[in-house]
């Protein structure tokens, strides 16, 4: 039962009832509409028509050699990845993203 | 659920976590999920609980993060909390991620993989699941229809066989391999003759042809129809395998083929790939009818060209709106590559600032890459679907369900442009591997990747080893559209021969690598006679050297059909086996009453008896070597193919050699035989 170390995990929040925030609220309209999981679809496309998941598997590939098959965990490539990915999104693909996001909420006001 | 596990992927070792769950609550938790399960239109798997619209983490309240469904108690949690609701709920230790509806360990903090787990996922698919087409084809059935070519030339020949040997022995000691002349050209032929090259050196194909497959006396078309094109391409096949380097005109063939396609029947240069596909369907007609008494369609047809050349595509029309998916098999002769300019050019080329330039170069895996992607298919292209009742936007893909002997790949260099009303040649260059592995075009893995990372048996039987190809000819094209030029790149022997019509050069690989390809073909990694080439480098080894007086006096057979000298058939196809081959098998078997120098003689000797006629027989065979023969035969069959001879040889019967038990032996002679075959034939002695 003891869980791995190797993990680093924030410490975990008390839970609290409040308001929601407004980014909360946001959140919540692109489930409800169902445009976040359209977004996602859309997100996922631009990324392997770029490469970028190529470039991701290849880390992947590499970091899981390094350590040896049975030495890694999900979570652990996770982390590692995390960084690498989020800074390689081609600014091609955020600005498309951010317009996508920008006309729904234009629309999700009115 | 009767689901066949895929004996490709080896189960993992489940965690403890796993196998103490699966001990204590059985499959009830797999089962509560089954219902939750929502299939989105491109095939991806996730949880949905209907009256819930959005999920949160039972402890924080958060809906951004990955959630998490506890197997035991049904209550959501966010990655960071999977923990804390081990450590609050003893035993609560596994999870599903409700996004892709995969297994995940908490105290491992891994995801874990559970065969049982992904077939309650699959089974809500309920998709039919194909049953690969197998070709279950006996091959003793294959074996009898053994044939031996016959020709009325070779007694007229043999009496110039004195004469021609002078003349003869210069060329015989070219290096090349057999099989390898020129084919002249008969004005603006180069297409032809590029394809009819790759095609003369087709393992499979070749060795039908070549083992007597279509023989000219039982081919009744001859008579009916006039012409026959597949007695013309056997006429080729004999010509080039006669020995003779003098460039070859296939002259009767192309009139032939005219015959067949009227339409491209003119002096002008026409399009590779269209002759390939025109004389793969003239074979098909001609051989397709005869042997089924119906055309068959697609798999089941038993023509060369089908058992050889085709395979079956899996085209999968995907309704956006509800999923509803039709798949659809079609069968292939060659796939046709749209180039990948588009996306390395668009796409790609925003990110080139931070790769080398070398992304941007096409490669044959990034066409193939291409070709089975899902496309969206335009507007204009509405799928009717079935489920909806009405047309919908449509997401298409295609994959490989059935391999072919021989993959033929034709990329599409000759763009049409109906729009602009012209029509351009892309000369781009075109990256291609030698040895090719198909795993991941094939349906099996495309429907992998479609599912999720599952442990599943996704109906393709076909193994690793058959989805390996080794190329061996390139047919290329230079110069423009409207003039231009094929050369073929053939390889033999691990060697690279380069035929341009009539002229054949030795080639280094890096001239292949840098051509312009247009069609590529591949065999299959088993099929690719390995055996051959390791010895193909030796020095000449005095064996050699008693051949040759022997091999020129066999080009003296000129238009004589070559005999096969062995065959050896394992499974689908049979293989010829050349001098090199049978000596290494020869020396190698451990007879060990026999010395290295007999058991050379003996390897030279049925070489050199597959070649020759009745003179060398005379010459040859005293009743001492005979007998020689005879027993070593037997003992290296024995020994060494652990299969019994069947039939002795002897003086009259020179060489006919018959094993029943697999793997088949044969050895044979082509000609000059017939009326002794005949006559044995009828006395059932074979």
């Amino acid at each position: 039962m003891k869980p791995k170390s190797s993990v680093n995990r924030p410490p975990t929040p008390d839970v609290v009832e409040r308001e929601p925030t407004f980014q909360e609220l946001i959140n919540i309209k692109f489930i409800e509409t169902g445009e976040k999981e359209r977004l996602m679809e859309l997100l996922r496309e631009r990324l392997v028509d770029c490469g970028w998941k190529d470039e991701m598997k290849a880390i992947c590939r590499a970091f899981v050699k390094k350590k040896g098959r049975n030495n890694v965990t999900v979570d652990e490539l996770i982390h590692v990845i995390t960084p690498k990915g989020r800074a390689s999104v081609p600014d091609s693909v955020k600005a498309e993203l951010l317009q996508r996001i920008q006309t729904f909420l234009v629309s999700a006001a009115l | 659920m009767m689901f066949q596990r895929n004996p490709l992927h080896t189960n993992p070792e489940p965690c403890n976590h796993l196998s103490d769950y699966k001990l204590k609550h059985g499959f009830n938790g797999y089962k509560a999920i089954q219902k939750l399960l929502v299939t989105s239109p491109i095939g991806r798997t996730s949880l949905k609980k209907p009256n819930l619209r959005i999920l949160r983490c039972s402890f924080c309240n958060g809906c951004e993060k990955r959630v998490f469904l506890c197997l035991i108690c049904s209550s959501f949690c966010c990655l960071d909390h999977t923990l804390l609701h081990i450590q609050t709920e003893n035993g609560h230790d596994l999870f599903v991620d409700v996004e892709r509806c995969e297994l995940y360990c908490g105290v491992c903090c891994d995801q874990i993989y559970d065969p049982d787990f992904d077939q309650f996922v699959m089974a809500k698919h309920s998709m039919v699941l194909p049953n690969g087409v197998v070709g279950n084809e006996s091959i003793g059935q294959r074996l009898i229809k053994r044939r031996r070519l016959v020709s009325g030339v070779g007694l007229y020949l043999q009496n110039e066989s004195k004469f021609r040997f002078e003349t003869k022995d210069l060329r015989g000691k070219s290096c090349f391999p057999e099989g390898l002349r020129g084919l002249n050209s008969l004005g603006s032929t180069c297409f032809m003759n590029s394809v009819l090259q790759a095609l003369l050196h087709a393992p499979p194909f070749r060795d039908y042809f070549l083992s007597g497959g279509h023989s000219l006396e039982d081919c009744k078309r001859r008579t009916t129809e006039r012409l026959c094109l597949i007695c013309d391409i056997n006429t080729v096949f004999s010509a080039m395998y006669s020995g003779d380097r003098n460039p070859y005109s296939p002259a009767q063939f192309l009139y032939s083929w005219w015959q067949h396609s009227a339409n491209l029947a003119s002096y002008e240069q026409q399009d590779a790939h269209e002759f390939f596909i025109s004389m793969l369907d003239a074979i098909h007609e001609k051989e397709g009818i005869t042997k089924n008494g119906s055309k068959g369609n697609g798999g089941d047809c038993q023509c060369i060209a089908h058992r050889v050349f085709y395979g079956q595509l899996r085209s999968e029309v995907t309704c956006m709106a509800c999923g509803f998916t039709s798949t659809t098999y079609d069968p292939f002769l060659d796939i046709s590559l749209n180039l990948d300019i588009n996306i390395s050019l668009t796409e790609k080329g925003k990110k080139l600032t931070k790769q080398n330039a070398d992304d941007n170069m096409s490669t044959l895996l990034g066409c193939l890459d291409l070709f089975t992607r899902p496309e969206k298919l335009g507007s204009d292209q509405k799928l009717y679907c079935q489920n909806c009742k009405e047309r919908q936007n449509a997401l298409k893909q295609m994959s490989i369900s059935k391999l072919p002997l021989v993959l033929t790949l034709h990329v599409k260099r000759f763009e049409h442009s109906f729009v602009k009303k012209l029509s351009r040649k892309i000369d781009r260059y075109l990256q291609f591997p030698f040895s090719l592995d198909m795993t991941p075009y094939l349906s099996s893995s495309i429907l992998r990747a479609k599912y999720g990372n599952r442990i599943f048996n996704f109906g393709g039987d076909e193994s690793d080893t058959f989805s390996k190809f080794e190329i061996f000819a390139v047919v290329t094209h230079s110069g423009t559209l409207e003039s231009g030029h094929y050369v073929t790149f053939v390889r033999l022997r691990k060697q690279w021969y380069r035929c341009d019509d009539a002229w054949i050069t030795k080639v280094d690989e890096a001239t292949v690598r840098a051509s312009q390809c247009y069609m590529i073909f591949y065999v299959q990694k088993t099929l690719y006679n390995k055996a051959n080439e390791d010895l193909s480098h030796l020095p000449n080894s005095p064996g050699r050297e008693i051949l040759i007086p022997i091999i020129p006096e066999a080009n003296a057979q000129r238009e004589n059909p070559f005999s096969l000298i062995l065959s050896l058939g394992f499974g689908e196809s049979q293989f010829v086996v050349d001098k090199n081959d049978f000596q290494r098998i020869l020396i190698n078997s451990n007879c060990d009453k026999v010395d290295v120098e007999t058991k050379n003689e003996v390897a030279n000797w049925i070489y050199a008896c597959g070649y020759v006629d009745r003179s060398l027989k005379r010459r040859l065979m005293s009743q001492k070597q005979l007998e020689l023969f005879n027993n070593f035969l037997q003992l290296c069959l024995m020994k060494f193919f652990k299969c019994r001879l069947v039939m002795h040889i002897t003086l009259q019967q020179l060489p006919i050699i018959r094993v029943v038990q697999p793997p088949f032996f044969f050895l044979y002679q082509g000609n000059n035989i017939e009326k002794k075959e005949k006559s044995r034939d009828k006395k059932g002695v074979m």
